[in-house]
Order: structure tokens, then sequence, then C-alpha cells
């Protein structure tokens, strides 16, 4: 007689009959058995083959379920017992997972982020604090709990076993990628926050602080980034309106000093109501529109000409100067908010992107101009702001070439980011580019999320092929050294495989589409809600999102070309026309295999080359443990970011440039090629500038120059430091005598808070916060 | 108050790189593999005659 079982965590427990007897039943019912007598009876002979084998032992969980296997196929009962096995390994397969989830707890628990590579997958959370960890065990829990309930198992297998990568496989079945917010769409008639409605900004600054707000909000329905594709005509119209609001507060200061007595009733405000009325225009930052002499015309009735020139002059200068003054502040709000304020549970800076450069009008150049100045000035210490990725666009006749009309800000353009690596540059001549490029519609002016994602055409819809209220919905990348290591350089198999590779990510990325559109409107407020995507102004809260989402992108990426070739035909494309003519046959193949899709079902398949942050150093891992360390393929942590000539190779960067060119057509999903500078390129613009334009020739669609940003958070100083501060002269770690400190002017207070440099007072005096008018609803 | 009091002992130099588009403060945010990727990043010379050596290669 049985008393008594060891559970698998050693506790013991109470023998139970009917336990045994119930999954004996449950195994025989799933094979079509109906008979629990029997089921009752074969339990009995478990119990009594038991007591043989385990003697005086008491027995184990898995000793019983090895005895229940061998009575079952003994006792001839063949389809329960297949059943009862399938079972049980199921149960082992969950079993373990839930102790692979528990061991990950444990790990992000009890280890800092130094230890522990998993809080590090994304540099911009900090996984170190307490939102940061809860983000993670969600995200980590949700993505086991996807694995083993709700993806296809095919799919499941491939991203485990790192044929593929499934990007956000969290958010699997919550949310979509990204959006290009159309910030003027928005903001007219106001929008609600979920928390609060904001009314219809009226100057500059609140044209910024919602900006930030937006971008916010939105971050909170979606996993990706967000970016705005035509910052600066979404803030011209801020710029509009603060000018005419300075330029009637100047007029009646004006007034007050120079009209004469009986002129003191004379209202600014009445007048340039009806100046405002007769000549259907406002005082603007370039004069010249007629409304000047219009009202030139009105203060004559009560002045004489002298005074009203001199009125007039005074409202122009000071309206002038305190425009340009507004706009900065609100520019270095902008700036200063997009780095500190948090979203997605206090865990992560919002992953924000501005584009902007062509908007010619004075008022869209100011504010590219103070954006530019308030990013080169750097945050409140000066240190270099991490966001918003600033990407500007370089365009033919608006601002590449002297006496373009922003060719001044192209020239700043390059000068900030020689400073601060931002901004990037994107290429609107660029033919893939140019082709959807209409003048006078800054929509179909290609713009990019800063991490390179590229959304524009629009086989769905192709009446709108725009940027704006579309983004992508998600992508999936392919582990391409593996199959060229398989493939053993047989070319024609590395193909076939890649076919069956491509097939299956066009099979997930479809099945989770079918996930993400059977959400509704309500699951998005503010995405959806608030009709930031395409189209969803449209639809109900309870109407489902699929067939707005459609003018989406679904994505597939790829990494490592260059470890690909390396196993293919032992050279990369940087070294060798052999490689590089394969590499663009491989990356033209499977563009043409996303064509190809988006042809048959309608929908905005696109080719990426994949940003690849946290997927670089995964799939290289688990090939060296299946495949060994082979030679310029795995022998190194990471594979090569997508068609990138290697990190580690010396090559001239117009060569580099030349290389990489011809893959940015074909990466209609986004692409990115970057150059790394020597030294300090603030000391050498020319050249900085030369490699923008050799981009801008060769045909690359967006790019990137990097260069060493070091800060020594004592004295401020910025550029590159070695061993030594320039400035200051400390070593790391190193103190510096308060003497010498305020001798260089660079100290102010005394205690632990304040240590250090502490920006410029004169500028520190003229920050502002940026007011909103929030009115609860 | 004193003069010859030391500032900034133990306080480090900020390095700041850019990753997949995006610019991290410091290299220890980055994961193994990215910090493994940015030691290996090489200089592109854009002296042109670099460029033509480049070009026999
Ligand atoms: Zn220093």
């Amino acid at each position: 007689m049985i008393e008594q079982i060891v559970k698998r965590d050693g506790r013991r427990a109470p023998f139970e009959i009917e336990k045994i007897a119930n999954a004996i039943f449950g195994a025989a019912q799933a094979s079509g058995g109906q008979d629990y007598e029997m089921a009752r009876g074969l339990a009995d002979q478990v119990e009594k083959l038991l007591e043989k084998t385990a003697g005086d032992q008491i027995p184990t969980v898995e000793q019983i379920q090895d005895t229940v296997e061998k009575v079952l196929i003994e006792s001839g009962h063949a389809r329960t017992a297949k059943k009862y096995i399938l079972y049980r390994n199921e149960r082992t397969r969950v079993r373990e997972m839930n102790t692979r989830l528990m061991k990950v707890y444990e790990d992000l628990t009890f280890q800092s982020s130094l230890e522990n590579d998993v809080k590090r997958e994304n540099a911009n959370i900090d996984g170190d604090t307490a939102m940061g960890t809860m983000l993670k065990y969600g995200s980590e829990g949700a993505k086991q709990f996807y694995e083993m309930f709700i993806l296809d198992p095919e799919h499941a297998r491939a991203h485990r076993e790192g044929d593929i990568h499934i990007h956000d496989l969290d958010f699997l079945t919550l949310t979509t990628t990204c959006c290009q917010i159309d910030l003027l769409k928005l903001f007219s008639g106001g929008f609600s926050t979920g928390h609060g409605f904001l009314r219809e900004p009226n100057d500059i600054r609140s044209y910024a602080a919602l900006a930030c707000i937006a971008i916010q909000s939105n971050q909170n329905d979606q996993h990706g980034g967000q970016s705005v594709p035509n910052f600066d005509y979404s803030m011209a119209p801020g710029v509009r309106k603060t000018f005419r609001k300075l330029f009637r507060d100047n007029l009646a200061k004006a007034l007050e000093v120079f009209g004469a007595d009986d002129n003191n009733e004379v209202d600014a405000k009445t007048l340039t109501e009806r100046i405002e009325r007769e000549t259907g225009k406002w005082a603007c930052l370039a004069g010249g529109n007629g409304y000047d002499e219009a009202m030139a015309a009105a203060l004559g009735e009560t002045l004489d000409e002298q005074t009203v020139q001199k009125c007039l002059r005074f409202a122009r200068k000071y309206a002038d100067k305190e425009t340009r003054k507004a706009t900065y502040q609100a520019m270095e709000a902008l700036v200063h908010n997009l780095n500190t304020m948090h979203s997605r549970a206090g865990a992560q800076i919002p992953f924000s992107s501005l584009n902007y450069g062509t908007d010619t009008s004075p008022e869209g150049r100011l504010a590219i101009e103070q954006l530019l100045l308030a990013t080169e000035a750097g945050l409140g210490n000066g240190e270099t702001p991490i966001f918003p990725i600033h990407i500007f666009k370089v365009k033919e006749g608006v601002n590449y070439n002297e006496g373009d009309p922003n060719y001044d800000l192209f020239k700043l353009a390059c000068r900030v980011s020689a400073k601060r690596m931002f901004p990037n540059f994107s290429f609107l001549d660029a033919p893939f580019n140019k082709q959807y490029y209409k003048p006078g519609h800054p929509e179909t002016e290609c713009a990019y999320m800063g991490c390179r994602t590229r959304v524009i055409g629009n086989r769905y819809d192709p009446t709108r092929e725009i940027v704006s209220g579309r983004g992508n919905l998600s992508f999936t990348s392919i582990n391409l050294p593996r199959i060229a290591i398989r493939s053993h350089g047989d070319i024609d198999w590395f193909f076939e495989d890649l076919d069956r590779k491509i097939d299956l990510v066009i099979d997930q990325l479809l099945a989770r589409f079918r996930i993400q559109s059977a959400k509704k409107v309500r699951n998005y407020p503010f995405l959806m809600g608030e009709g930031v995507w395409i189209d969803s102004d449209k639809l109900g809260p309870d109407d489902t999102v699929g067939e707005v989402l459609k003018h989406g992108t679904l994505t597939m990426g790829f990494i490592g070309l260059a470890e690909t070739l390396k196993a293919l035909i032992g050279k990369h494309h940087g070294e060798s026309d052999e490689a590089q003519n394969l590499g663009l046959e491989i990356v033209s193949h499977m563009r043409e295999r996303m064509d190809q899709a988006g042809e048959k079902y309608g929908l905005n398949f696109s080719l990426i080359a994949t940003p690849a942050e946290g997927l670089s150093g995964r799939f290289v891992k688990i090939d060296r443990q299946r495949f060994g360390v082979i030679e310029g393929v795995t022998d190194r942590d990471y594979y090569t970011n997508s068609f990138h000539v290697p990190v580690y190779y010396p090559i001239g960067a117009f060569e580099k440039i030349a290389r990489e060119a011809p893959y940015h057509e074909m990466t209609n999903g986004g692409h990115i090629s970057y150059i790394e500078l020597d030294g300090d390129p603030t000391q050498n613009l020319e050249a900085f500038e030369a490699v923008v334009r050799a981009m801008k020739e060769a045909g690359i669609g967006y790019g990137a120059i990097n260069h060493p940003i070091d800060r020594d958070p004592v004295c401020g100083y910025t550029g590159i430091i070695g061993e030594t501060c320039p400035r200051c002269g400390r070593r790391e770690g190193e103190g510096v005598p308060l003497s010498k400190l305020q001798k260089l002017g660079l100290y102010k207070h005394l205690n632990s808070t304040t240590l250090g440099y502490h920006g410029d007072p004169a500028e520190e005096a003229d920050r502002q916060p940026n007011t909103l008018q929030i009115v609860k609803d | 108050m004193q003069q010859d009091q030391l500032i900034g002992e133990g306080v480090g130099f900020e390095r700041i790189r850019r990753i997949t588009g995006y610019l991290v403060g410091t290299l220890d945010r980055f994961n193994n593999a990215k910090r493994a990727e940015e030691h290996d990043r090489v200089k592109h010379d854009v002296s042109c005659c670099s460029l033509e050596e480049e070009h026999t290669a």
C-alpha cells in the first residue's frame, strides 16, 4: 500500500489513486475513450506495479508517470499511451519554461545591469530602476506566454533557434511599431491626452510644448519611436502667431511712449483687429505684405507721419527681437523636455525624431535656426542632448547649393552635427525619395524615423503616398549568415533556403497583422482615438483598426550581409567587387520577394536594413555554439549591422559611401549609412560637409557621421578627452582644486548637488518653463 | 571657504556614442555585443590620397 509520493520540489504529499485514474481517463478521452472504470482499473495496476518496483522507497512523480506509460503500453492501450506521453511532454515544456522564466526574473531582481545583459538589451531603458525592472518582468513574461500559447509553433521555433528574429515580440498582441505624426492636423481645434483637453496652441512656446506632449502620448500607444516628418512646417504657424501678438504688444508700448496725449485712447488692439479685417493679413516677420502700410495709414489718421514711422519701427524692431528669443526658448525647452520626459511607466524617454530643413518661409526658417542653435548649446550644463534625433532634409534648390534659400541652414546643420552628432542627413534627391516629392506638399517629402525606418510608398492606396499618419506595423529579421554557413558555399542552395526563410517571415508578419487588425480604436486612445493614424478619425471607439492599419508597413529585415559574404565566398563587400555583386544580388532578391508579397496581399511589404541593437549579439552567439568559431563569420561578438561594411575594416569614407549607397535604393523600409570621423570635426567643417555631399551624390537616402563626444562634468568641457581634460587638466576620477575652477570662472556653489559647471548664468535667467493651458473636461 | 579643496573626486568623464541611430550617454548602458562592436570601430579617412589607395584594394 503506497501512502506518500515525492513531488518535483522534493516535498511529500499523500498518494491519491484518483489522480492517476483521472490522468489516464483524460488521455483516453482525448483519443475517444469513455470508460472511467477501465481507467480506474489501470490505475490499480499502476499502484501494484509501483509497490513492486519501488520497494521501501517513496515513489517520485516521475516514477509514477513512467509506470503509467508502461502499464498503458503493456495492456494494449497504445493510443491512450501516446496521448498521455504527449500531454506529459507538453507539461514538462511548460514547467521548464516557467522555471526558465523564474530564473530570468531572479536575475532581473538580484543582478545589476552591469552583470545582466538582458537589462541592457535596450540602451535607452534604465534596467536598474524600479520601473525599468517592472518593464522587463512584463516583457520577459509576455514573450514566453506568446511563445507557448499565441505564436504558430513553427514561427516560435524559428525565433527560438535564431533562424529569424521577431522584433518587439513582447508587444506581439498589443500594438504596432511607430508613427509619423502630423502635428498641424492634431493641433487644429485642440486635442485630448486622456488626462485633459489642450486648446489649439497660440504661440511658439505652446506649439513646442504640445509637440512634446503629442510625442509622449503617442509613444504610450506604440512600442517603437515617434517621428515628426515636417517639424519646420509644424512650428511655423506658432512663430507667425507669436510675431503677430508681439507686434501688437510693442505697437501699444510705442503709442504709450510716442503718441500724443489725445492718442492714448487709441487702442493697439482695436487698431490691429481693424487692419487685420481690412487687409486680411497679419503683421509678419518678413513684412512686405501690405499690413505695415495699412497700419501706417490708420495711425496717420491721428498722428503725424514722423511719429507713425517711429511707432512702426519700434514695433517691428522689438517684435522681431522678441520673436527670435521666444522661438529660441521654445526650442530649448523642447529639447530639454524630450530629454527628460518619460513614457511607459517612467522607465523610458520617448524615442523622438524631428525631420526638417525644407520650409523656406521666414517663420519655418526661424524655427529651424533656433532649434539648431539650442541643440548646439546643449542641455543645462552643456551636455549633449540624446533626444530628439534630428534629421535634416537635404534638397537641391532648397538648401543644398549656394544661393538656395535655406543653404545657410544646411551649413548650420553641418556645424551643429559636427559638435553634437545630430542632425543626421536625409536626401530627398535620391531617386527613390524624389519619386514621391511634390513641391508645395511637405507630406510628400520622405521622412525617416530616427533609427532609420522609412514609410512613404503605399501599395494599399497609391493615392496616399505620403508620410503623415503612417508608420511601421512590425518587423522580423532573417539570420543571413546562418543560411550562408549552412550552404557550405553552394550559392543555389543559399538562395533556396533564403526563399524558405522569406516565406516563413511573410507568413509570420501576416499572422501578427491579423492579431493587430482585430484591435479596436479604444485600445489606442491617442494614436487612433485622437486621429493621429491616417483615417482613424473616420472610426468610432469600438471599430476595429484593421483597414486603416493597411496604410502601414509589414517589414522584413536582415543582419550580417558582410558575414554572409565571408561565409559564401571568403570576402565581404568592402574588400571585393565579386562580393559586392553577390551582396547586391542577395539584397535585391529579398526586395523582389517583398514586392511580390505586397502584390499578392495588397499590403505594404517592405525591406529594412535592420537596426539591430538587441539582435547583433543574439544570432552570433547561437551560431557560434552550433557551428563553432568561423573566421570572419562567427569570430566576433556581433554580426555586422545590415548591409554595412564591417566596422573593423579599414576603408576610406568615400569608398564606404560608394559601397553602401546601392543598398539604400533596395531597402525601401529603411536604411542608414555611418561614417566614423577621427578627431574633432568642428575643427574641420569642410571635411564634414564633404562627407555629407558625397552621401548625397552617391544616392544615399539617409546618413550620419559619428565622432567621439566626451564631456567632463566637473568643468563642463565638451569635445574629445583623452587621458586628461584639456580645460581643467584633471584625469578621470581626479579632483581639481577649487581655486583652479574659480580661476576658470566655472564654479558657483559649494555643495554636492551643484558640483561643477553650471552653464551661463545670464542664459539661465532667461529660461522659461513651457506653460500650458489645460482645461479639464 | 577653503581654497585648496578638491572638486570632482570620483567623477568620471562622460563618453557619448551612437548605436543603431540613438545616442547613448555612457558606454556601460550598451549591451555586450554593442560594446564589442563599438570597441572594434575604425575611423574612415576623408583625404583624397587614401581614397585612391582604397580603389586599388
Ligand atoms: Zn575638465
